[in-house]
């Protein structure tokens, strides 16, 4: 470092000095420590309200999830009620093409997969 | 094995390691918020925090001082760039004039060097103020600030030279 350099130095230290003034390091570190407890217990409380939140979701739906579920049905409930539909029927798709009156259009295709056309 | 007052989230750091450099990183976070005692503890208090809650974790890849000075100057910036957009919505939606008296009182008291100083632009200041106050080298006082070593000398030559400039007739008038 240079004459001026080191003059330059003490005068900008000095400036900067004159307009420092540190607070005592124990009375920010306890500040900062008592803020750091503090939102440590916020986010405590926030847990635990969430947990209860969410513990008496379960227990208020618990009649409803018993009444869903399922369980065996006697021949003789089913024969003594008015309608019954078979499983069967209602997975059956709804639309029906009757080749009578309308073909089916067909993707048609000249690539040769494993010998056939597609 | 573990330091006595080691903290609990960042083991690498002890408390005593912290406080001997307390006052040089406060004059730091006093020039981060244009020399406003109350935001600057208040800045202190956030990065201890931080430091405290692990969620800056310091892991030996550079010295304590270059880590928690990192710390001090992101949190600065991530402070003032939120002050700075709600002041933009004020202006946009109140008018309210605002005065720039306060930084033209304050030069008048002001010594030369320190009037010198706060006219440089803001890293070339940054800079100056890391390496002759904070005494890092150009390669720590870079990584503080988030630039290559190479930004880093340019901006501490740049700076160097104009404060010569400016001092070089008040050190005249001395002799």
């Amino acid at each position: 470092m240079t004459n001026s350099e080191t003059k330059l130095k003490e005068a900008v230290t000095d400036a900067f000095e004159s307009a420092e003034d540190a607070p005592p390091f124990e009375r920010v570190w306890q500040a900062a420590v008592n803020r750091h407890r503090l939102s440590q217990r916020r986010y405590r409380s926030i847990a635990i309200a969430a947990a209860v939140a969410a513990v008496a979701v379960i227990v208020l739906n618990y009649p409803a999830l018993r009444q869903d579920e399922m369980h065996y049905i006697e021949v003789a409930e089913l024969l003594g009620s008015t309608s019954w539909v078979s499983p069967s029927d209602v997975l059956l798709p709804e639309r029906q093409i009757n080749l009578y009156e309308r073909l089916p259009v067909l993707i048609e295709s000249t690539e040769p997969a494993g010998g056939a056309l597609l | 094995m573990r330091d006595r007052d080691a903290l609990e989230n960042n083991p690498q750091i002890t408390c005593s390691a912290l406080e001997a450099i307390h006052s040089q990183l406060f004059g730091w976070a006093l020039s981060r918020c244009n020399f406003d005692h109350a935001v600057a503890e208040d800045l202190m208090q956030q990065a201890y925090v931080e430091l405290l809650s692990g969620n800056a974790r310091f892991d030996n890849k550079s010295s304590l001082k270059t880590f928690v000075f990192g710390v001090v100057q992101n949190l600065a910036r991530s402070r003032f760039r939120r002050l700075a957009s709600r002041l933009r919505l004020v202006r946009r939606f109140e008018h309210v004039p605002v005065e720039a008296t306060a930084d033209v009182a304050e030069a008048d008291t002001m010594s030369d060097v320190w009037v010198a100083v706060r006219q440089l632009p803001a890293r070339q200041r940054d800079i100056v103020e890391l390496i002759f106050c904070r005494e890092l080298t150009i390669e720590e006082a870079s990584a503080v600030m988030g630039v290559s070593v190479g930004t880093g000398r340019v901006h501490y030559d740049r700076a160097k030279k104009k404060l010569k400039l400016r001092m070089q007739k008040h050190w005249e008038l001395d002799q």
